[in-house]
């Protein structure tokens, strides 16, 4: 008898096959988390006031070229996560055939079947949080990055945006962080429930640790928007009239 | 013990299906689930109707035939067990059931609530199996085996090869199965010599027959009548991947 069948290419299209698919998805997840510890650090220095963030905002940034480098990386990780995440998804919906269930009782915890919903909300709040605090309108408070983000998370809505998005980061790292060891075959039999207690604590202690950032901006926050350039000229001139 | 049961009824696989209402009466309690759709496929035959098709066979939760998906999860409510061994009075008196055919695209209806399982026998003659000579029955202990090993590939080779995994599982895929019958060769000394390429063509045959990837929801552990552990799954990635990075 023939031990193997010949070989044959692989499906899919993207010429790999689903454990590799997955190992990519699971290298790269552990690389954000691995991103998420190191930039929960750096944000711990919010509580430093602005002489301690101001300070460790500038000593990244005379990092120059290879600040760009990494933030490249990262972005280029993110984005493999993103992509292949979502294929996987794709063709895990195409699985299921023409005809789905009409009664569905799934028995796995619900954090595991919503991964590309918390993925995407995660996804959405990364670019809004770039966009808001990387390309922010910094200059708006003397150059502080500090006065910039506390001034934000003094804004209610932002604030719990925030809040409800690290929730929802809670809830991928639930599954995430202990399912990536067992994408990559790490887990010794009978210790899972170990690892998935584990990473779940841990996933939820980085979560919550960004979370307390917008809450201490919101509780503390006192300082009221900068004013507008036209509006403070337009104040000027109606004093002046006066 | 009266039922109602909404059963998927579908001609052939080409033909759409749908859902038709039936109603199962005078049921004893001790029926098994099978058994009650024996009565009432006896009462539609005997009006002339056509009877709904089920898979069945040993009756007895060790062959892997049968398998329905009762009220959205493979083999019922109960867990551990086979339709087969479910049996009535796991239900409430006067219930409506749903009844409905194991939803995969690599497991296409054949007629009502009968699937083609043959996408796993390909994922087995891909290598789920070992060809190398191991001679006549040795002496006892003349191959030692770790006591865990050996517990281990018992309970891996529990499996039946129902697909309620991948009827369970939300992206349909195929991995407690294969992982299962890749875990209880490569925990003993005879499957070694084949290990790294049985476990790529296993998984590579799995892949093109249309199975979804895992996610490791763990919906299938917990609906597979064997209790199959999720602890398989784990040996199969790295057993592919220590493949694919070493030969």
């Amino acid at each position: 008898m023939a031990t193997t069948s010949s070989p044959k290419p692989s499906v899919g299209g993207s010429g790999m096959n689903s454990i590799l698919k997955k190992t990519l998805v699971a290298l790269t997840g552990l690389a954000l988390i691995g991103f998420l510890v190191t930039h929960l650090a750096g944000n711990l220095f919010l509580f430093g006031g602005s002489t301690a963030f101001d300070g460790y905002a500038a000593r990244l940034e005379a990092m120059g070229p290879l600040l760009i480098v990494a933030e490249i990386g990262l972005a280029a990780i993110f984005v493999a996560h993103v992509v292949m995440a979502i294929k996987l998804t794709v063709e895990n919906k195409a699985a299921r055939g023409p005809q789905g269930y009409a009664v569905n009782d799934n028995q796995s915890e619900a954090p595991s079947r919503f991964m590309i919903v918390s993925g995407v909300l995660v996804a959405l709040f990364v670019i809004l949080h770039v966009k808001g605090f990387k390309f922010g309108p910094r200059e708006e408070f003397g150059g502080s990055l500090y006065a910039l983000v506390m001034n934000e998370f003094a804004n209610p809505g932002v604030a719990i945006f925030y809040i409800f998005s690290m929730l929802i980061l809670g809830t991928h790292l639930t599954h995430g962080f202990w399912s990536l060891f067992q994408t990559l075959g790490l887990i010794k039999p009978e210790k899972r429930r170990k690892v998935k207690q584990i990473c779940t604590v841990l996933g939820w202690g980085i979560a919550l640790g960004f979370l307390v950032l917008p809450l201490f901006g919101l509780l503390s926050g006192k300082k009221r928007t900068p004013l507008p350039d036209g509006v403070k000229e337009l104040i000027q001139k109606t004093e002046a009239v006066r | 013990m009266n039922f109602t049961l909404n059963v998927w009824r579908q001609k052939n696989g080409q033909s759409s299906g749908q859902f038709v209402t039936y109603q199962a009466k005078d049921i004893s309690p001790d029926a098994s689930f099978l058994e009650m759709l024996d009565v009432v496929n006896n009462e539609m035959e005997a009006k002339g109707e056509e009877p709904i098709a089920f898979d069945h066979d040993c009756r007895e939760g060790i062959c892997g035939t049968c398998g329905i998906a009762i009220n959205g999860r493979p083999h019922g409510p109960r867990n551990a067990v086979t339709t087969c061994q479910l049996y009535m009075r796991n239900f409430r008196d006067g219930d409506t059931l749903t009844l409905e055919p194991w939803r995969a695209q690599a497991f296409p209806v054949v007629r009502d609530l009968v699937v083609d399982r043959s996408a796993f026998d390909k994922i087995i003659q891909a290598g789920g199996f070992i060809s190398i000579n191991t001679g006549n029955a040795p002496d006892a202990n003349g191959l030692p085996v770790p006591k865990d090993d050996a517990e281990r590939a018992m309970d891996a080779a529990a499996c039946i090869g129902c697909g309620a995994c991948v009827a369970a599982c939300k992206n349909a895929s195929a991995m407690l199965f294969v992982s299962a019958k890749v875990s209880h060769l490569a925990l003993l000394p005879q499957g070694q010599p084949e290990s790294r390429k049985r476990v790529k063509s296993m998984v590579q045959t799995m892949d093109e027959a249309g199975f979804g990837n895992c996610t490791n929801t763990g919906a299938c552990e917990a609906e597979c009548p064997k209790s199959i552990s999720l602890d398989n799954i784990a040996r199969l990635n790295r057993e592919f991947l220590l493949s694919k990075l070493f030969g």
